[in-house]
């Protein structure tokens, strides 16, 4: 073999630690090393005699020169990670450190790989998990933001109102909807930057060309850049609006029907498929449900359904619902979390449920939470109390619980950025779940 | 997303931190500003990268982000304009030379920059929502450099200059012209439309038109399409080369407005090289082109497809009422197929088999061959045609394809019901006589017939084949039933036609000879001692027969009609006879007896008879005598039978009068089937409704169904309304 002519010599903070340019070329374009080791810098690694002085901590550039020699992260106990992130983000690193954390998402191989206590009052409104491996969670009149360090970044609020649904535009964005106040033009949906939170935009309802103050609901985006969301006005103007999130602008409204309930929706979801935009209303005033999906090109209902005329007791009573365009249909879960299936190219009415957990009825904690439902990767997610439970396959097979032993009934959970974030109502705790990423041996 | 970013944020004041040293980001910056000129003095070599990138790293982490960005910014702009004002020195062609090379430098400057920034472009920049570094690199050159006013339009001018170059046939730094127009597009679309594409397609519209102008004033239309063509070719090929590619198809639609639309209608209508000589001298290479380059513009084909439509109905309508042409009815055919074998290939081959001038082209042979009453007639000739002769010299693929043709023709036709009739008849004697050369071939063209207009209209034809077949085994029966008893006879064959299949003729019956009526007589008792219930009336109008005749002392074998046949019987027994006497004794019709004396006695090569007085007419008071001094060289003489020909004037007034007969029940029963289902009706309604319902077999006159309604009403299966007289009701 002879010497290697590619041999790179760094003196890290006093270490000397020797590499190849073959192993320093794994940190792409984009890092201290792409950058240093390009040709307009006449630092040519072959020269094994030159050292190159680096003036940072030698035991962290140890487990990230491992890094990029195997691809897998090794954090001895004695450093702490967030001293490991800071060095990888001087190093331009941090995105590889990222990726070698944890794995891409199987909900049957899921890990608790950690648990955070907020130190917000009251219980949680939701949780929703970032593109990139953070989150935020809604808690009564603020938004707290974790980005994937589970850092936490300052607070969203809407003039402090009641945070009714937030959602991630992109890494850098969040959108949250909150209630108005009676009298004051405040409340409504506004873009939030998720590292610094600051208000960036505020979105604007207006009927007959006048600006109207308004509560927002449940909110959704698509790929074509459109923002959704279920609206309450002050003088009726209930239904969905859509904003443009190029422009800010308010581009449709579809006015709830008659009879039918949009405004007050609990649950929005694009559906690519369809171009149709799913609406569930679930906890209603008027004590139904209804789920309905718009076609927003012809202002037309596509697809509806509503349990009116049911008994009020009805133990399947829908409590969340959400589209597997796949498979065409919807899916739907009670509150003992029977899950049930709609055909979406029919419009009988007629829901198949599954009764699997019979024996939930007699066994239900006192401060019970309602079920909900994700999909991801053709897996099926349902929370229930403490746990959440993993569904695979045509048929829905039950195949993986996930459950943490303290922190209570689990009020919302989200799936993102390869995570599970998991919500629980009792003592503001969040879990994060994770794919362990494949290990070499 | 990222509009909406930027739109709303706001920069804020930054809070500073005490910092140890007050001077500490002065002297930081320092470095690096001196790094940054070393950079653009291509002096990097004596710099450490560590260090500098050490430096950024610290004024990011004790908050001195802003003053690092905002000093950035000055000095790359100090830089730049320098840079301007080198390059705006430059002098004549080194101007897009000096550009390019200071672009190239800037860019790796840029990167270097960039490299020592990378911290800041990862934290501070996105935080801050600040342009990344090298964004801002090429903002900054495209405000200092591009849109400097000493270079803007100096380099807008030298580039159009060049393509003007070009165009005009010079070769030109195609490599350098092309990192410049790569320089514009990097620089953003904006840019690149702004300062180039849109002042360029106007440029090219203007030279395109004062070019196009000259090119029509002086070409004629084949090479003026030549030449547009190549232009286009040329644009074309220069966006490949070094222009964007979304340019394409801006180039191509100034070209094609230019040098296509706006003179398309002279060039489609041009004198002597246009569209209609083109299509005449089958011109395919010049056709595709026009197609292919009118295909472009909006209405292009629309006038080629007009043009081409007006030229076949004049040349058709001319075809097919040149008087000249209605006497050969076979000809009048094969002229109407081979122009549209001639025209199906110019469509095939030039205009990409487009469908729209497939249906120009059929809507305009529809329209001239129906502007001829006899078509019907003279196509179902050309069958007859074909189907006797033809066959001879075609082999039987080529019949299949002339009959595809026909049938081509025939779907063309209006007047379905009208070649029915002289189908008919046609196919009837050809039957009888036992002309027809192959069966297969008519069982097809049958075949054919139906597909197209279902069981109804063959139904008739079919029985007609059934008929004969019937015949011949009736024939075998009646001979192996008779055997001996008729051995001495003559030999008969009967074919017994089915009263309503075949076209109905004038039962002119004559009086038969006695020794055939013998032998007649006992086939009638034969069959209808098989058959009950069956009447049997001699055509004696439509037979045949063989006879022997000696001359002489040469033994001859006549071939002749059953008319001819009782003429020639009555000279067994005298030699001469007065026309008067051969009527008395045959009572065959004047009109046929005339025709048969002429084909027995004038024909020269087949006088078997003599008349007196050799004139070629029959004349009542002529006289007839057997020529025994008649010879041939063959053995076996077929006197001419009378062969389907043009019907004469007053037979065709007499199949049109059959024609409107026939319609009027189906007419009738058009009508009642709409109004049995409708209930109520007005007239124009039902006119249309019976139209739509008919138009498969013919195109019913709009008076004549008047008159069916009122003939309907007058039988009661319809009545006015009492209070609307326009609407009919039906009568259960």
């Amino acid at each position: 073999m002879g010497i290697q002519k590619d041999r790179v010599r760094f003196n890290v903070g006093g270490r000397v630690f020797e590499t190849t340019a073959t192993t320093l070329a794994n940190s792409g374009r984009n890092s201290l090393f792409g950058a240093m080791f390009n040709e307009n810098w006449d630092l040519q690694p072959n020269i094994t005699t030159t050292e190159h002085f680096i003036d940072r901590n030698p035991d962290c550039f140890s487990v990230l020169l491992d890094l990029l020699r195997t691809g897998e992260l090794y954090i001895p106990s004695n450093i702490p990670e967030k001293l490991l992130y800071r060095e990888a983000l001087f190093y331009g690193l941090l995105d590889h450190v990222r990726t070698a954390k944890w794995g891409p998402f199987d909900g049957n191989r899921l890990h608790l790989a950690r648990s955070i206590t907020g130190r917000a009052p009251g219980d949680g409104t939701a949780i929703r998990a970032g593109p990139d491996g953070g989150c935020c969670v809604a808690h009564g009149s603020m938004v707290h933001v974790y980005d994937w360090m589970l850092e936490e970044h300052p607070p969203i609020t809407l003039d402090y109102q009641r945070v009714n649904d937030a959602i991630w535009v992109d890494s850098e964005s969040i959108v949250i909807s909150a209630c108005e106040r009676l009298g004051r033009d405040d409340g409504g949906m506004g873009l939030f930057s998720s590292s610094t939170g600051e208000l960036r935009y505020k979105f604007h309802v207006s009927h007959e060309n006048l600006v109207k103050s308004y509560t927002g609901g449940a909110l959704s985006f698509n790929s074509d850049y459109k923002l959704f969301s279920s609206c309450k006005g002050r003088s009726n103007e209930y239904g969905v609006g859509v904003w443009d999130q190029v422009t800010g602008k308010q581009i449709d409204f579809f006015y709830e029907p008659q009879g039918w309930s949009l405004g007050d929706a609990d649950k929005l979801q694009w559906l690519n498929g369809t171009n149709c935009l799913l609406v569930a209303t679930l906890f209603p005033r008027k004590d139904n449900c209804y789920i309905s999906l718009l076609d927003f090109r012809d202002k037309s209902m596509a697809w509806s359904w509503s349990d009116i005329g049911a008994p009020i007791a009805d133990e399947r009573r829908v409590r969340d619902a959400i589209a597997m365009e796949e498979t065409n249909s919807i899916c739907v879960v009670n509150e003992y979390e029977d899950l049930g299936f709609m055909d979406l190219r029919s419009n009988n009415g007629i829901v198949r449920w599954s009764s699997r957990s019979r024996l939930m009825k007699g066994k239900m904690p006192d401060e019970p939470c309602y079920p909900k439902l994700a999909l991801h990767g053709g897996q099926l997610f349902s929370s229930m109390n403490d746990s959440v439970s993993v569904f695979c396959g045509p048929d829905w097979v039950l195949t993986s619980r996930l459950r943490n032993s303290h922190g209570g009934s689990i009020c919302d959970f989200s799936i993102g950025g390869d995570r599970l974030f998991a919500l629980h109502s009792d003592e503001n705790v969040f879990d994060i779940w994770e794919t362990r990423p494949l290990s070499i041996i | 997303m990222s509009g909406a970013k930027k739109r709303n944020f706001q920069i804020e004041a930054f809070k500073h931190r005490v910092v140890v040293d007050p001077k500490y980001a002065e002297k930081t910056w320092k470095i690096l500003e001196d790094a940054i000129h070393e950079i653009y003095n291509h002096n990097a070599s004596g710099l450490s990268f560590e260090e500098l990138y050490r430096n950024a790293y610290n004024m990011v982490l004790h908050k001195f982000g802003e003053k690092l960005y905002s000093g950035l910014v000055s000095t790359m702009t100090s830089h730049l304009k320098k840079i301007a004002k080198s390059i705006e020195a430059a002098q004549g062609a080194m101007f897009l030379e000096e550009l390019n090379r200071n672009w190239t430098e800037h860019n790796k400057a840029l990167q270097m920059i960039r490299d020592i920034l990378m911290y800041m472009d990862r934290t501070f920049i996105p935080s801050t929502h600040k342009t990344p570094v090298h964004e801002l690199g090429l903002n900054l050159w495209r405000d200092n450099i591009i849109h400097s006013s000493k270079i803007q339009t100096r380099l807008q001018d030298t580039l159009l200059e060049l393509v003007q170059c070009e165009r005009t046939g010079d070769v030109i730094n195609r490599g350098l012209t092309r990192n410049i127009t790569k320089m514009l597009m990097d620089l953003g679309p904006s840019v690149y439309q702004e300062n180039f594409e849109k002042p360029f397609l106007d440029v090219s519209a203007d030279f395109y038109r004062v070019e196009s102008q000259q090119f029509i004033e002086h070409c004629d239309c084949g090479d003026y399409l030549k030449k547009a063509e190549k232009r286009l070719n040329e644009e074309i090929e220069r966006v490949s080369h070094y222009l964007d590619a979304r340019s394409e198809a801006k180039i191509t639609s100034v070209v094609e407005k230019e040098m296509i639309e706006s003179h398309m209608h002279r060039l489609v209508h041009m004198e002597n090289s246009g569209l209609v000589s083109m299509i005449m001298d089958e011109k395919f290479e010049d056709l595709g082109r026009m197609y292919n380059l009118l295909l472009r513009v909006p209405n292009g084909l629309t006038i080629i497809k007009e043009v081409m439509t007006s030229h076949i109905r004049e040349t058709g309508k001319d075809l097919v009422t040149d008087p000249e042409r209605l006497k050969d009815p076979v000809n009048f055919v094969q002229e109407l197929l081979d122009k549209k074998d001639r025209l199906d290939k110019i469509i095939n081959l030039a205009f990409n088999n487009d469908k729209n001038f497939q249906n120009a082209l059929n809507s305009s042979f529809e329209y001239f061959i129906n502007l001829n009453p006899r078509s019907p007639e003279f196509i179902s000739l050309f069958v007859d045609d074909k189907l006797r002769n033809g066959l001879k010299k075609d082999k039987e693929e080529d019949i299949e394809t002339v009959l595809d043709k026909v049938m081509m023709l025939f779907r063309y036709l209006q007047e379905k019901d009208v070649f029915e009739k002289y189908y008919k008849q046609h196919l009837a004697k050809r039957l009888l006589s036992g002309k027809t050369s192959s069966d297969d071939a008519e069982r097809s063209l049958i075949v054919k017939l139906k597909t197209e207009c279902g069981y109804q209209f063959t139904s008739k034809l079919e029985g007609m084949f059934t008929d004969m077949k019937t015949s011949q085994d009736t024939m075998h029966g009646f001979y192996d039933a008779m055997g001996a008893e008729i051995a001495d006879c003559p030999t008969l064959s009967v074919q017994v036609l089915t009263t309503g299949s075949w076209p109905t003729q004038s039962s002119s019956t004559c009086n038969l000879p006695p020794e055939i009526l013998g032998v007649c007589d006992k086939f009638k008792t034969y069959y209808l001692g098989t058959h009950t219930g069956r009447r049997l009336t001699w055509q004696t109008n439509m037979g045949t027969a063989v006879l022997g005749a000696t001359f002489g002392n040469v033994q001859k074998e006549l071939g002749v009609s059953t008319y001819q046949m009782c003429i020639l019987m009555l000279f067994n027994h005298s030699d001469r006879l007065s026309y008067k006497e051969i009527e008395q004794a045959t009572e065959i019709p004047p009109s046929d007896l005339k025709r048969c004396l002429q084909s027995l006695a004038c024909v020269k090569g087949k006088n078997v008879l003599r008349k007196d007085p050799m004139s070629k007419d029959i004349a009542e008071d002529d006289a007839f005598y057997f020529n025994d001094k008649f010879t041939t060289k063959l053995y076996r003489v077929k006197i001419g039978t009378v062969v389907a020909q043009k019907e004469s004037e007053p037979e065709k007034q007499e199949t049109r009068q059959r024609v409107e007969e026939d319609r009027k029940p189906q007419i009738e029963a058009a009508i009642v089937r709409i109004m049995k289902s409708r209930r109520v009706l007005d007239h124009n309604n039902i006119v249309t409704e019976v139209t739509k319902q008919l138009q498969s077999r013919f195109l019913p006159n709009p008076v004549v169904i008047k008159k069916r309604i009122e003939s309907l009403i007058e039988r009661e299966f319809l009545e006015r309304d009492k209070t609307d007289r326009k609407l009919y009701r039906y009568l259960a």
